[in-house]
């Protein structure tokens, strides 16, 4: 099949469903590589900030407010939904990161990862619990989702 | 000239004898056994503590064991070294492919001593040099509970590795400079927890064999205990974890208790790399050995 053989109309559809395509994802796709290794180095760096009050309270060590975990739950479920966008194809070593291979070698298994996060987010937000014993499991559960992914999707570095 | 001869061949044989009889296996006879029950459900501390799964337990679909899987203990894993590539063996109680058929003597020779049934050398990649610290009863109780696991059939390949290493005799050798066999006292307090983390962390947990730095003969330098070093499965550095170590030194004995718990530092890190598995095993021991690993590390010597 020619050029010359597809309708016109067809073509134009396509390309504006193209450009369309483009678009949207047009902040990611013209971040340079360096610049994906940063902003998902600064968006990790958010989530574990984020991480250390709600890891005290857990922990004893701070007394349970549902207002800081929700407020750390809803960095988490921001970073969730925006992470997994910076790990383009060339991105894998360099400006230190700590991507591991896996994470392009088994991408859908990374993906799947960072579902299982936001779900458990996701469900914490959901239950707001009222108190540190009915927080434990919920909030226990979004940390388990840290340990899984950094086991198989991040290396060791110096 | 004749009788030039007849000396040099006789040093030739006396030579060779003295290589033979230095690198023989040193084993432990029915003698050296207590008579003693073991206990099956002190053995699972013992099997967490040791670590036994890390290694023995067989990979699933390529990926590290996980949940009740760390029970199948039919090997597999290849730990790649500069010395070659070991292969992890089964050790699940089969009585063909594993150590179903061992007697409770052939199994402490074999964490104590290093020597297999039928006397051959392991590879000090079998940590027997800080199993050999163990309390006898203890490696009973051990065995107790790998017999109640599954038997996993499926023989693992011998090891590859380079010349000189593969020369398995000459392990004799390496013994003699570093196999200490003189077992703990054990806690005579065991109230005491620096003791308690001692006999944890330098017999079954085996934390040196990977935080101690090793030798160019592979053996630990004690003189640099815990300090950390390269990794010995390749790239990157294992922590210092005296005192004096940057990961360590800000952080309180009930921060170190509570990584070895919930895989979290004091910053809400998560643990990472082989230690991953680590952390796993340590989570299901008592909080008391957590506590007492702790305190054993807050009081060793620091190291810079």
């Amino acid at each position: 099949m020619s050029l010359r053989t597809i309708h016109l109309p067809v073509l134009c559809v396509s390309l504006s469903l193209a450009a369309l395509a483009l678009a949207a994802d047009e902040a990611v796709d013209f971040e340079t590589i360096d610049e994906s290794i940063d902003t998902r180095k600064a968006l990790m760096e958010d989530v574990g900030a984020a991480a250390k009050p709600v890891g005290l309270m857990l922990r004893g060590e701070r007394d349970y407010d549902w207002t800081v975990a929700l407020e750390s739950l809803r960095t988490w479920q921001d970073v969730g939904g925006e992470f997994g966008k910076h790990f383009p194809e060339g991105s894998e070593s360099g400006s230190g990161t700590e991507a591991a291979p896996a994470i392009w070698e088994d991408r859908e298994g990374f993906e799947a990862a960072l579902t299982e996060w936001s779900e458990a987010t996701s469900s914490a937000i959901a239950a707001a619990p009222a108190t540190l014993d009915e927080a434990r499991p919920v909030l226990g559960a979004v940390f388990n989702t840290c340990k899984d992914c950094h086991d198989g999707y991040r290396i060791e570095t110096d | 000239m004749g009788g030039w001869i007849r000396l040099l061949l006789a040093l030739v044989v006396i030579a060779a004898a003295a290589g033979w009889w230095l690198t023989r296996p040193v084993t432990l006879g029915p003698e050296d056994l207590p008579d003693y029950t073991p206990d099956a459900i002190a053995g699972e501390r013992q099997f967490w503590a040791g670590g036994c799964a890390s290694c023995h337990a067989s990979p699933v679909d390529g990926k590290r064991a996980r949940g009740d899987d760390k029970l199948r203990l039919g090997g597999g894993l290849e730990l790649e070294t500069p010395y070659g590539v070991f292969r992890v063996p089964n050790v699940s109680p089969h009585p063909d492919d594993g150590i179903g058929g061992w007697s409770m003597l052939d199994f402490v020779n074999a964490m104590q001593r290093g020597v297999a049934p039928g006397g051959k050398h392991y590879y000090p990649s079998f940590p027997y040099t800080s199993y050999a610290k163990i309390p006898v009863r203890d490696v009973m109780d051990l065995k107790a509970y790998i017999d109640t696991l599954p038997a996993v059939a499926g023989r693992i390949d011998e090891h590859s590795l380079g010349f000189p290493w593969s020369v398995r005799r000459g392990l004799g050798l390496w013994k003699l400079r570093y196999l200490d066999t003189e077992r703990f006292a054990g806690p005579g307090d065991a109230h005491d927890p620096v003791a308690r983390g001692r006999l944890l962390v330098e017999g079954a947990g085996h934390c040196g064999e990977c935080h101690t730095p090793r030798d160019r003969f592979g053996g630990m330098d004690r003189s640099r205990w815990l300090a950390g070093g390269p990794d010995p499965e390749g790239k990157g550095r294992v922590p210092n974890i005296t005192p004096a170590g940057e990961n360590l030194a800000d952080w309180s004995a009930s921060d170190i208790a509570y990584y070895l718990e919930s895989g979290f530092t004091p910053e809400f890190d998560t643990v990472g790399g082989t230690m991953v598995a680590v952390q796993e095993n340590m989570a299901r021991l008592d909080k008391a050995d957590r506590d007492a690993i702790a305190a054993y590390l807050k009081a060793i010597p620091p190291v810079e």
